[in-house]
């Protein structure tokens, strides 16, 4: 495994430009454990100081160092988006191999709860669980309820696949040998979905991110928790853009475009590695 | 008549399908349809025998095996009818046995080279998790013993221990294909059902497999059944073989016999069909294609495209007749109706 992504990192630019720049916003995120000040904590420093040789990114007209409260939203920005991921890549996993290897009854039940969460409109229904939930808001909360949100498309696309793997002769062969439904299901199918899965893991992370920040910047989060959106939204109770403190935007933004890009160069190449088929290729020539 | 020879003739039989119907019976929006594919097929198969089953596409030859392996899902269902094995010495109904004497029984001692075989093997395990995956459980031995058990194995069907470390997309299909013989011959079965084994080969390759297939069932010495729709490959291979057609097996005897002297019309049609070298006479094809199995015709299921079709033919279907020892036809032309002939 070392071999294969040392290799990765070697011949594909797409997966090298992705772990630098994924590597970096981790790298940075990581810096919030050595932040000098908590991330609730407000004028600790002189405010609305453009970015200078002590205050690298500036600092917020409530007198936060935009460096430090940075790190602390991009950690959280990211923890939301795995978790989002992580959760709804179960659900689906789960909805789509079973729905799609079990077929019948089952497959239609399945699918026609999948169908209902396809069509439900996502941005109403969070903006609604926000004023359900008012001052109890918190991201592990708004994580589970887009986790239990954004499963659907991909469980479709999971269960296509299963539906076509169920026919293939290995399955038939599968069924003839003896084994039971949880050994080909996970043994024999899932290694062929993991590379969509993911695929789709990581495009989540970019789905979810996105849709925080935009409830993030609307203010229908919890705004006490520093996270990129939030940064935002703060800027923008504090007109930042009219008063000309853009550092105040402009950072979060990059930081999260590096982000986006970051994940999406490695969604891309990362699936060579997992794909036996590809990964030979491109990669095992090369690391043998 | 005295019951000893019938004993030993019996003893001789590995497999007894009795009277199988198999239909594919599907529902959708009120709409029943039921497709007889497989419509009251009775044949035995003796120990160490090859036996061949021919047919054009869409006979019903795949979902005889199936049925007779018990590889069966919905839609498909069986009717009525049996199938007896007497495998590891001792005698059972397939359709019987519960799924875990079933599963004991599956690679041991009954095999199945499903059609298509060269996609077996699953795109994304290495061939060495197939074998584990597929004939660990049935072995009954440690993993390392087992793994040396399949090299040598390998090793007799003349493939090196490197192929188990490839994906199938990095072997040919030739190799595949022998890979998947390998996989199916492995636990040395008494029983092995291949369908249609070499299909997607050239005939070179073709030849190869087939004779890698004979040797491995001598080597174990197990019986097989065999189906194909070459009947070249059927000469070559086969002791006996059964000629199916629209669900029915219409005529069955030894090879020989039967190529050289078919009684079944449809039978002399594929054996007329063949290529012989230094005869350059065009060879004459069968006009029409085989019935739709979910309506199929009255009587003998032959008539619409027979040329010695009788006025009988299309009322009543012709029972399987013994014509000389050993050799059964199911034609009313070749066995006319008569208590003296109907066995």
């Amino acid at each position: 495994m070392f071999g294969v992504l040392r290799d990765l990192f070697r011949y594909r630019l797409e997966f090298r430009f992705g772990v630098i720049l994924t590597g970096f916003i981790v790298a940075f995120a990581a810096l919030s454990l050595a932040s000098p000040y908590p991330p609730q904590d407000q004028f600790v420093v002189p405010p609305d100081l453009p970015p200078s040789w002590s205050y690298w990114f500036g600092t917020t007209s409530r007198g936060q160092d935009v460096f430090w409260l940075l790190t602390f939203a991009i950690r959280n920005t990211m923890l939301f988006g795995f978790s989002v991921a992580i959760l709804s890549r179960l659900i689906s996993i789960a909805f789509g191999m079973w729905s799609g290897y079990r077929g019948g009854l089952v497959d239609r039940v399945l699918m026609s709860v999948n169908d209902t969460f396809i069509v439900i409109p996502l941005f109403p229904l969070l903006v609604l669980f926000y004023f359900v939930m008012r001052d109890r808001m918190s991201w592990p909360l708004l994580a589970l309820a887009m986790a239990s949100l954004g499963w659907a498309y991909d469980a479709r696309l999971i269960r296509a696949v299963a539906l076509s793997l169920k026919s293939r002769e290995f399955t038939q062969q599968c069924v003839f040998s003896g084994m039971r439904t949880r050994e080909i299901v996970f043994q024999e199918h899932l290694p062929y979905v993991l590379p969509i899965v993911f695929y789709t893991t990581l495009n989540n992370m970019n789905w979810s991110i996105g849709l925080e920040v935009t409830l993030s910047v609307l203010g229908f989060t919890d705004i006490d928790t520093p996270t990129v959106g939030v940064m935002i939204f703060w800027a923008n109770q504090h007109t930042a853009m009219v008063a000309g403190i853009w550092w105040w935007v402009f950072f979060p933004v990059l930081f999260v475009v590096i982000l986006f890009i970051g994940l999406f160069l490695l969604a891309i190449s990362i699936n060579e590695y997992i794909d036996p088929r590809s990964r030979l290729a491109r990669i095992e020539g090369a690391s043998r | 008549m005295s019951v000893a020879p019938a004993q030993a003739e019996a003893a001789e039989r590995v497999l007894e399908v009795a009277n199988l119907r198999a239909y594919y019976r599907t529902s959708y929006f009120g709409v029943s349809r039921e497709v007889r594919a497989v419509d009251g097929v009775s044949l035995h198969v003796d120990r160490n025998e090859i036996y061949g089953l021919a047919g054009e596409s869409s006979c019903g030859k795949s979902t005889l095996v199936k049925t007779i392996v018990r590889a069966i899902r919905p839609p498909l269902t069986i009717i009525e009818g049996s199938v007896r094995f007497d495998l590891g010495g001792r005698a059972c109904d397939l359709y019987a046995l519960d799924q875990a004497r079933l599963a004991g029984l599956r690679w041991r001692h009954l095999s199945y080279i499903l059609q298509g075989s060269m996609n077996v093997l699953n795109p994304v395990r290495r061939v060495r998790q197939s074998f584990v995956d597929f004939a660990f459980r049935h072995v009954g031995k440690p993993m390392p013993q087992f793994l040396r058990q399949v090299e040598n194995h390998l090793a007799r069907l003349r493939l090196e221990p490197a192929v188990l470390d490839s994906y199938p997309h990095e072997l040919s299909g030739g190799m595949r294909q022998r890979v998947t013989i390998a996989l199916a011959s492995v636990c040395r079965p008494d029983f092995i059902v291949a369908d249609e084994p070499t299909t997607a080969l050239d005939v070179v390759v073709q030849k190869d497999v087939l004779a890698l297939l004979c040797e491995v069932q001598r080597q174990i010495r197990s019986s097989m059944i065999l189906v194909t729709h070459d009947i070249g490959v059927h000469a070559n291979v086969t002791d006996r073989m059964g000629i199916m057609y629209a669900g029915r097996l219409v005529e069955e005897g030894r090879t020989v016999e039967v190529i050289r002297k078919p009684r079944h019309p449809y039978t002399a049609h594929l054996v007329t069909s063949l290529p012989r070298i230094g005869d350059a006479e065009p060879r004459k094809g069968l006009e029409g294609a085989p019935p739709n199995l979910a309506n199929p015709p009255s009587g003998c299921r032959f008539h619409p495209r027979c040329p010695l079709a009788m006025a009988l033919c299309r009322q009543q279907p012709p029972p399987m007749v013994d014509v000389a020892a050993g050799h059964r036809v199911a034609c009313w032309a070749a066995a006319p109706p008569g208590p003296a002939v109907v066995s």
